[in-house]
């Protein structure tokens, strides 16, 4: 894979960022109403099982991309066209992403701006980091990591300090049992946002170390997902499971609680922006996985197909649905339907392979 | 005859390509006359060439001249020191007479010369200005060619004349031997004084280079409060003296190179031998190597052609006119380069925090130091957000000013006729022609610049309705942030950057500054400066490296502190770039990588020939 390397911290906070993505400010796992906050942890320890596969695949095979060991595993004639499925997977997930991103961007805000302006410009912005490379896109990552944490203990003192926050929402903790929990785990949370994780076995071979690359991502999927469940009991804790669960960026409402002497009020901003570094950077990363796919498979060079992929998930995302409810059911649809396949058996068969291919290639002792 | 014109061959495939193409011969010849004649005709007969016909000697009376330009040399080393001894001590200086100590003494001076080669090349024992003299290669390959001539003298079987001159009549502190033409052109032209003599084909270039130059003076543009108040001056050899004179040691090397086929400009390369890394100071020495330019008249033409990118508005070489400051940074290991004819030297690698170091931070207690650091960052962000911050709150998300202001704010805007974008691009614009008028402005009219900007900008616009007074605020304050910079370029790279945002902010608020934040973010991350992340060490983290970053630690715990050397072996190995991007650097630099390499390949085929 070249010579690029990227440093743990790095892509430690590359994870983080691709983790809370969307995931941060839309209700995730209100399926179990006011334990949803739960329902994330338990998905998250779903999401690490799942990952535990992509790094043993990784680690047999530290110098490539996915696309590049199906082929190696499944041999050509398998391996090929299941590496083409899953680069047009990711470009799905760019392009679904990036429709999430902006309808949700036109919801909060840009009332009157087109979607499809607003989409180009996210897109190119994140071509351009492209363009620069994947490891820009790690680096600048580490800024925004920041960002996001800072603008997010200024959410939360701030409202303590306005005394919005109601703990006794929370309660009952599993007022119906464990049921709706896994209920929910099993329909939504495990697949996003940890199963979005497999875009990263395109990514990793850029690690810098084979032995604590693993762990460091591990450590990221743990610690963004102890983020959203705390912004999800947050969420609840100021407005109530109710109004959570009918709104669908419940975020917004919850920091506009936010009110001191009338002077910082309504600094909802900060959840647009968390919003939109957030999709850019998640949008960025299948992106990246695309084109990583595609330079691999086609032995291209990175940059030719920037370009022409950029415009593919553009017209990908604006064409997909007609509005964004149609949009949400066709991601119902694929959720239950098309993403497991991906996300879990082809993973899953490829783990059985390298398992079986180690066992027997391996120089027995005696 | 045929030894002869084997050297010249050699000389020619050897002199760089860029020999002016003169008729004349590239040595002196035996015709006193005709040397004499060349050297004012190749000048255009320019009245300043002042050449003093003499006669040295004894009973045997030779004819000599001294020639230098008036106004570079000065009159009273001319007068005394050469003139003077070259009447006064030549009296005894017979020829004949020393027959018997000929070959001992030639070969005795060339190994005095080759010691000398040997110091300018270190940089270490010779004075600044005996190096300028002549190169470490020139001098050496002087001394080499001179010490065959002296002991076989071709034909007279007269003693070498110059040589004993030189060693024994000469009151003058630095003087060489020269027989190739350009170089003494180039002596003469730098204000050096040439001694030719009847019958000899070599000259002796005294050093009298002086003339009026402007005194060591407080720096225009770097000021402090407390600290040193020297400031470089446009000599180089007085820069280095500024600089040699705050760090006694011997680690401390000096390199001299000649950049400019016209101008032939002295260009100074110091480090901490040690310290600066040998990688960093091999990357400086190959691009300042490969610069072939007509002319270098300030540091500015040299910055732009080694920097590792050219498009970008960020400035990757650090420059400066303190004297202290080009030490610290030498301790540090950086390089610098100082350019004849400019105080403003180079300092590199520079990585985006220095720009916001001032000298004043190590004379100031610690803690007030870091505030003011603070201070310049947060000016930056005003700089490069402060307006478009403004235009996306009022345009866009007016929810988020507090109620009375915002009602405060729209009742101002009722009268004014534009869009808030209109409004803000008006007076940046006002404020930046203001801002260029007052840098170009003789100082006498200078008051007028601040009464149009202050009275008519500030009340009368206001007043007429076009601009709204709290526009007139925001302007402001970022035009005070940008001078809260210490850096010049850099505050000039963030004026750029703000129109950029504040034309991201009129069409998408917030959202379309988040996105440019996020550009701008990617884009320094993808600088390097000499091999050094330009973020470092934010970006990639360096906890020890924050020592003298955003916070500027007491000294106490500031220990050693980190060379950018250090930095890079920090970093793990697949991150040690020297070179940075390769297709990045200047275009010009890369044409004459090939231009070079054809070249190369040229001589080559020569050789093989």
């Amino acid at each position: 894979m070249g010579t690029i390397k990227i440093g743990l911290g790095q892509f430690f906070c590359l994870t983080v960022l691709f983790e809370l993505g969307t995931a941060l400010v839309v209700n995730l796992g209100m399926e179990s109403g006011r334990d949803a906050w739960l329902s994330i942890l338990v998905g998250c320890v779903a999401g690490l099982i799942v990952f535990t596969g992509y790094a043993y695949l990784y680690r047999k095979h530290p110098d490539m991309p996915f696309t590049a060991y199906t082929r190696q595993l499944l041999g050509k004639y398998i391996g090929t066209p299941v590496a083409i499925l899953y680069i047009i997977l990711y470009i799905n997930l760019a392009a679904r992403d990036l429709r999430d991103g902006s309808t949700m961007l036109a919801m909060a805000t840009m009332h009157n701006t087109p979607l499809f302006i607003l989409s180009t410009l996210m897109l190119l912005s994140g071509a351009y980091v492209l363009h620069k490379g994947v490891e820009v896109l790690s680096r600048t990552s580490v800024v925004f990591a920041l960002v996001v944490m800072l603008i997010g203990l200024f959410g939360t003192i701030m409202l303590v300090l306005s005394g919005s926050i109601n703990l006794h929402r929370l309660l009952p903790v599993l007022e119906n049992g464990l049921q709706p929990v896994l209920v929910s785990v099993a329909h939504q949370n495990y697949m996003f946002p940890f199963g979005e994780m497999v875009c990263f076995t395109m990514l990793m071979p850029y690690l810098s170390s084979v032995k604590k690359g693993p762990w460091v991502i591990a450590a990221g999927i743990l610690f963004s997902a102890i983020l959203l469940s705390f912004t999800m009991a947050l969420n609840i804790s100021v407005l109530g499971e109710d109004i959570v669960e009918r709104s669908p960026l419940p975020l917004m409402p919850t920091i506009s609680k936010i009110s001191i002497s009338d002077f910082i009020q309504r600094v909802d901003i900060f959840v647009v922006m968390v919003l939109i570094i957030g999709v850019f950077f998640k949008m960025a990363v299948f992106f990246a996985a695309a084109l990583v796919g595609i330079s691999e498979l086609f032995h291209m060079p990175f940059r030719r197909m920037l370009y022409p992929c950029a415009l593919i998930i553009l017209f990908t995302s604006m064409l997909d649905a007609r509005s964004f409810t149609e949009h949400l059911d066709e991601g119902g649809g694929l959720l239950y339907l098309v993403y497991p396949f991906f996300m879990l058996v082809v993973p899953a068969v490829l783990v059985v392979m390298a398992a079986v291919r180690a066992h027997f290639s391996a120089p027995r002792p005696g | 005859m045929k030894s002869w014109s084997n050297k010249h061959k050699q000389a020619t495939a050897a002199a760089p390509a860029n020999q002016p193409a003169e008729g004349g011969a590239p040595y002196l010849s035996d015709n006193f006359a005709r040397n004499l004649d060349s050297m004012q005709s190749e000048l255009g007969g320019s009245p300043d060439l002042k050449v003093r016909r003499i006669q040295i000697g004894g009973e045997r009376r030779i004819e000599a001249a001294a020639i230098h330009l008036s106004g570079l040399a000065d009159t009273v080393a001319v007068n005394e020191f050469v003139i003077g001894s070259l009447l006064g001590n030549t009296e005894d200086l017979f020829p004949d007479d020393t027959d018997d100590m000929v070959t001992a003494r030639a070969s005795d001076q060339a190994a005095q010369e080759t010691s000398h080669g040997d110091g300018a090349a270190s940089g270490t024992a010779a004075p600044a200005e005996a190096s300028i003299n002549a190169t470490a290669e020139s001098a050496a390959n002087s001394a080499a060619k001179s010490a065959p001539m002296f002991t076989a003298e071709p034909g007279t079987g007269r003693s070498p004349l110059p040589q004993l001159i030189l060693n024994r009549a000469l009151e003058i502190g630095d003087a060489v031997l020269q027989e190739e033409w350009k170089d003494i052109m180039l002596a003469v032209l730098s204000g050096d004084t040439v001694i030719l003599l009847e019958g000899y084909r070599t000259a002796i270039i005294c050093e009298t280079r002086g003339g009026e130059q402007r005194s060591v003076s407080e720096p225009s543009s770097q000021l402090v409060v407390r600290g040193p108040k020297d400031g470089f001056v446009e000599s180089v050899a007085t820069n280095i003296s500024l600089i040699r004179r705050r760090i006694k040691s011997p680690k401390l090397r000096l390199e001299y190179m000649k950049i400019g086929t016209e101008t032939q400009t002295h260009v100074a390369l110091m480090y901490m031998k040690g310290i600066a890394g040998e990688d960093l100071i091999r990357e400086v020495r190959e691009r300042l190597r490969k610069i072939t330019l007509d002319e270098v008249l300030e540091s500015g033409f040299i910055e732009e052609l080694i920097q590792d990118k050219t498009f970008t508005p960020f400035p990757t070489i650090y420059n400066s006119e303190r004297p202290d400051v080009a030490a610290g940074n030498l301790l540090e290991g950086r390089v610098v380069i100082i350019v004849d004819g400019t105080p403003f030297v180079l300092i590199l690698p520079a990585v985006f925090t220095q720009f916001f170091q001032s000298a004043e931070d190590y004379s100031q207690r610690f803690d007030i130091a870091i505030m003011m650091r603070v201070i310049r960052y947060v000016s930056f962000l005003v700089l490069i957000l402060g307006p478009s911050v403004y235009l996306a709150l009022t345009t866009y998300h007016y929810e988020m000013i507090p109620t009375t202001l915002l009602i405060n704010l729209l009742s101002q805007r009722e009268n004014v006729p534009f869009p808030a974008f209109v409004e803000v691009l008006l007076m940046e614009t006002a404020f930046e022609i203001l801002r260029e008028a007052g840098v170009r402005m003789p100082r006498v009219i200078g008051q007028t610049v601040s009464v149009v900007g202050a009275l008519i900008l500030g009340t009368a616009v206001v007043e007429a309705g076009i601009i709204t007074p709290i526009m007139v605020i925001v302007v402001a304050l970022t035009g005070i942030a940008s001078f809260a910079i210490p850096a010049y370029n850099m505050a000039i790279a963030g004026r750029l950057i703000r129109f950029a945002f504040l034309i991201m902010a009129s069409m998408f608020g917030f959202y379309g500054i988040t996105l440019g934040l996020i550009v701008l973010v990617a884009h320094m991350n993808s600088l390097r400066t000499f091999g050094i992340p330009y973020l470092s060490p934010f970006v990639p983290l360096s906890v020890k490296g924050q020592k003298d970053t955003i916070l500027r630690l007491p000294l106490w715990l500031m220990g050693p502190r980190k060379s950018p050397q250090q930095m890079r072996a920090e970093l793990p190995e697949y991150m040690q770039l020297t070179t940075g991007y390769d297709e990045q650097l200047s275009p010009l630099i890369l044409k004459n990588n090939t231009a070079a390499r054809q070249q190369a390949e040229g001589e080559q085929h020569e050789t093989d020939e």
